[in-house]
């Protein structure tokens, strides 16, 4: 029976289901990288081949003069040797992110060699893996600081990752104070990227069901109805931004400023997000304290905080970051896995509580983790378990006999024959103990 | 995983040959010579260019071909991902109840944090906390001290600073004890607390004492002291202090006044577990621990650790039903109970579980198991189903009782 109901074997494969962001986070950049490489060899093979053609060509027909050849060349080497420094330092940075990838993936391979949930390296393993969630919601929720501390501490810097964080936070940050400069460099970073996204809807882990991107912000979806069936696009939705920043600075002059930046950067979205685009042309009409929808809307504060967390989507997408943090994906399942109908009830139960030395407390009980819970499902059993010598006390307390005898003789004041129930302190005859069968 | 490793093996092979690097470097090599040429012979220019040409296209196209390697490589190693996390995506994010008590699972780290002894970690983080909470920018954080965090942080049930100053007492007993060898703070502890100990049934200032009795029985700081004045210490000691625990542990000063006599030859003497002991101090470390946070309403290990453990262990369960569920399209039904039974090694278990043997459900307040006068139990509900009101057969013995005697029990 009870092999049924409890189990200690390890299956490593399925066990790393919250691990994939470890390695994928790192091929990610290390993809990005290459990208990066590639543009830049490109460019470099775009300006060199027909430069030099141009110049052997000048210098056939004589129209060129030794000198200038030479200068042509000088300028293609120094490009050249431009290239090459790049190359070495995106090289050095791919190093870096190859030894950390190499780090983790011992770290994973570590948890193969494992036999079983009791041994004790797994123990060691698990509480690595706790401070790797606790890291990656620190970071998640903005507490850098701590997210710093606790890694060096742990000397887990390599399994966590700090830079990634810290840089999406700043920019983040910088939507909420209203500045889309460096939103908007991350987003000309990465465009390759986010195009690819939007194309590969398969990229998605978290939501499966939806196809694209932009769709991810369902719930801002539902708040904002007026804008429902829009597909969000963060360099657009930046854009935007811009584009009624200067019409709500309110200087009639500046419209025209206005509708050349709708000029330059709205329109080429005009396929997907035509319906935004003359919603915004609309805007010209409106002052920025009108109340008529959906320009009342547009013109709101808290659009800024909704771009930051568009923002904060689209780089996690793009990352292979799953949109939430870990740690409450492992907490939800772990809370309600450990969960019984005791831990909430008005009783104290018999078999865990902290009145006494014969149990330990249970988790899902202890002040840490017990609001938490209180939502969350309690774990389905389908056997009961109990000690296998239980009785009952005339107070209706179910014990363990052997346990409990063996606690009476240790607690003072109990003369002998008699038993002392650990949860209420009521002392009882020993031969009021009664028998109660449990199936 | 294998895969996964050999392929990133391949590619670190790759990134150590730096062949792109290389590749740009003889270009550079190539345009260099040809301008060393033309500059030493400014009449060969044109053909020298001419010349060029060629190679240095060439060498264009071999970069690119290390860069399509790089590429191959890099599309293997996430292929071997895709494989080793296929159809395994996240379990989904449409009943994510916890990411509205933010509050609480921050509580619970730092609770973690000053459980696990990372003082300056804990207090990094609930001052960031109190930052983020009351929009107090950079400057003004250094001031805020993490006590007013702390009771910022959770205005119910616990006070956080009481616990702060609490986990400080326990390191610092539990450093003492383990790195100094120094019970006596300990012991101190447990006299404080005595009362509560001793109606709890707990034998830790006991054995508190008693390793204290054998450590200066082996010489205490110095444990090169002959034999005789070390026993001598630890009699000296047993006297003054051992008299308390006379009336409950008699057989116990008995069994460490007996071992005296054996004291030349105590290895071979029934003694020798209580004196040789390895595991003595981990042991006593161990259960003042648990002493100490069941003092505190707090469970042992750390609460946050080992309900991560149980999720990690669950999620693969709770994934499978999850996509089985979406496959027939069913939803789940039962709010308040997992429909799937979670697989947890024993360790794990820590309330002792009702399933009702004749509705199968678990037992809960509003449905208490009822033990009838023979002392089988079941749930009340079934037993109300089955009495209808009048005396009614067990279903599992012959006897037959009236609802009225059946009694509530607490598991």
């Amino acid at each position: 029976m009870a092999a049924e109901l409890t189990s200690t074997k390890l299956n490593a494969e399925n066990h790393l289901l919250l691990d994939q962001p470890l390695l994928k986070l790192p091929y990610e950049l290390s993809r990005r990288n290459f990208k990066s490489v590639q543009r830049l060899v490109e460019r470099e093979k775009d300006y060199t081949l027909p430069a030099l053609k141009d110049t052997a060509n000048a210098s056939l027909s004589n129209t060129q003069t030794p000198e200038q050849s030479l200068a042509a060349l000088d300028a293609m080497i120094s490009r050249m040797q431009g290239l090459k420094r790049k190359m070495e330092g995106l090289h050095q940075e791919e190093k870096k992110i190859h030894d950390q990838s190499r780090k983790r993936i011992h770290h994973l391979e570590s948890l193969h060699h494992i036999p079983s949930l009791a041994d004790v390296k797994y123990d060691q393993w698990s509480r690595v893996r706790l401070d790797r969630l606790i890291v990656d919601h620190m970071l998640r929720s903005g507490y850098t600081e701590s997210a710093q501390q606790l890694a060096k501490e742990k000397d887990i810097e390599d399994l966590v990752d700090l830079n990634v964080f810290v840089q999406c936070q700043r920019i983040a940050e910088s939507l909420r104070r209203g500045e889309t400069k460096d939103a908007l460099q991350w987003c000309s970073e990465n465009k390759a990227a986010l195009k690819r996204s939007q194309v590969r809807p398969s990229v998605r882990l978290i939501l499966p069901s939806h196809r694209h991107l932009q769709l991810a912000l369902s719930i801002e979806d539902q708040r904002q109805r007026l804008t429902r069936h829009v597909q969000y696009n963060l360099e657009f939705e930046l854009r935007l931004q811009q584009y009624i920043e200067i019409i709500r600075a309110g200087d009639r002059t500046k419209y025209v400023d206005a509708m050349n930046h709708a000029k330059k950067y709205l329109t080429p979205y005009i396929d997907t997000q035509s319906a935004e685009i003359h919603r915004a042309a609309g805007l010209l009409a409106f002052p920025r304290d009108t109340k008529a929808e959906p320009y009342k809307s547009l013109y709101a504060p808290e659009r800024w905080s909704r771009l930051s967390e568009l923002f904060v989507r689209t780089h996690h997408e793009l990352l292979s970051l799953p949109s939430r943090p870990l740690l409450h994906i492992a907490l939800s399942a772990g809370l309600s896995a450990l969960k019984t109908p005791a831990c909430h009830s008005a009783y104290t139960s018999s078999s865990s509580n902290s009145l006494s030395t014969t149990t330990s407390v249970c988790p899902i009980c202890s002040t840490e983790l017990n609001e938490l819970s209180r939502s969350l499902p309690y774990a389905h059993h389908t056997k009961s378990y109990v000690e296998n010598d239980p009785i009952v006390l005339p107070n209706g307390r179910v014990y363990g006999q052997h346990r409990l005898l063996e606690m009476s003789k240790k607690v003072g004041c109990v003369e002998a024959g008699k038993v002392k129930d650990p949860t209420t302190a009521e002392v009882f005859d020993e031969s009021e103990m009664k028998k109660v069968y449990i199936m | 995983m294998d895969l996964v490793q050999k392929e990133h093996e391949r590619l670190s092979k790759r990134l150590k040959a730096n062949q792109g690097t290389k590749n740009v470097q003889s270009t550079i090599d190539l345009l260099q010579s040809a301008r060393d040429a033309i500059a030493a012979d400014p009449s060969q220019a044109s053909i020298t260019l001419a010349k060029l040409q060629n190679p240095v296209k060439s060498s264009f196209d071999s970069i690119n071909d290390s860069l399509k390697e790089t590429h191959s490589g890099l599309n293997k190693y996430s292929k071997s991902l895709d494989k080793l996390f296929k159809d395994r995506p996240l379990p989904s994010t449409e009943h994510d109840v916890l990411s509205s008590h933010e509050n609480l699972i921050n509580r619970a780290i730092a609770m973690h944090l000053l459980r696990e002894g990372q003082f300056s970690v804990a207090s990094t983080f609930l001052a960031e906390m109190t930052e983020k909470k009351t929009g107090v920018p950079e400057p003004g954080s250094e001031t805020i001290s993490p006590e007013n965090a702390a009771t910022l942080l959770n205005p119910e049930e616990v006070p956080s600073n009481e616990v702060r100053k609490q986990f400080a007492t326990m390191y610092y007993i539990l450093h003492e004890l383990q790195e100094n060898s120094n019970l006596l703070p300990a012991i101190q502890w447990s006299r404080d607390n005595k009362e509560i100990l001793q109606a709890r049934g707990s034998n830790l200032e006991f054995e508190l004492c008693r390793l204290q009795f054998v450590w200066l029985f082996h010489g205490g700081q110095i444990p090169q002291t002959p034999v005789a004045s070390g026993r001598q210490a630890a009699l000296e000691y047993a006297r003054r202090e051992f008299h308390v625990f006379l009336p409950r542990y008699l057989r116990e000063v008995q069994q460490l006044m007996g071992a005296m006599a054996f004291c030349p030859n105590l290895q071979d003497s029934p003694y020798q577990n209580i004196f040789n002991n390895p595991s003595a101090w981990a042991d006593v470390a161990q259960s003042f621990t648990r002493e100490f946070c069941s003092l505190l309403g707090l469970s042992a290990d750390s609460p946050l650790y080992i309900a991560a453990t149980a999720g990690a262990i669950a999620l693969p369960t709770l994934l499978k039903l999850q996509t089985i569920m979406k496959a027939k399209r069913t939803e789940w039904t039962s709010q308040n109970e997992l429909p799937v039974e979670i697989p947890l090694p024993p360790s794990y278990l820590f309330h002792s579980i009702f399933v009702c043997p004749v509705s199968k459900e678990q037992t809960t307040d509003e449905n208490p198991p009822m033990m009838m006068p023979c002392g089988h139990v079941i749930a009340e509900e079934s037993l109300k189903r089955l009495c209808k009101g009048s005396r009614f057969k067990c279903p599992y013995c012959p006897s037959e009782s009236h609802p009225r005697e059946a009694r509530k029990v607490f598991l």
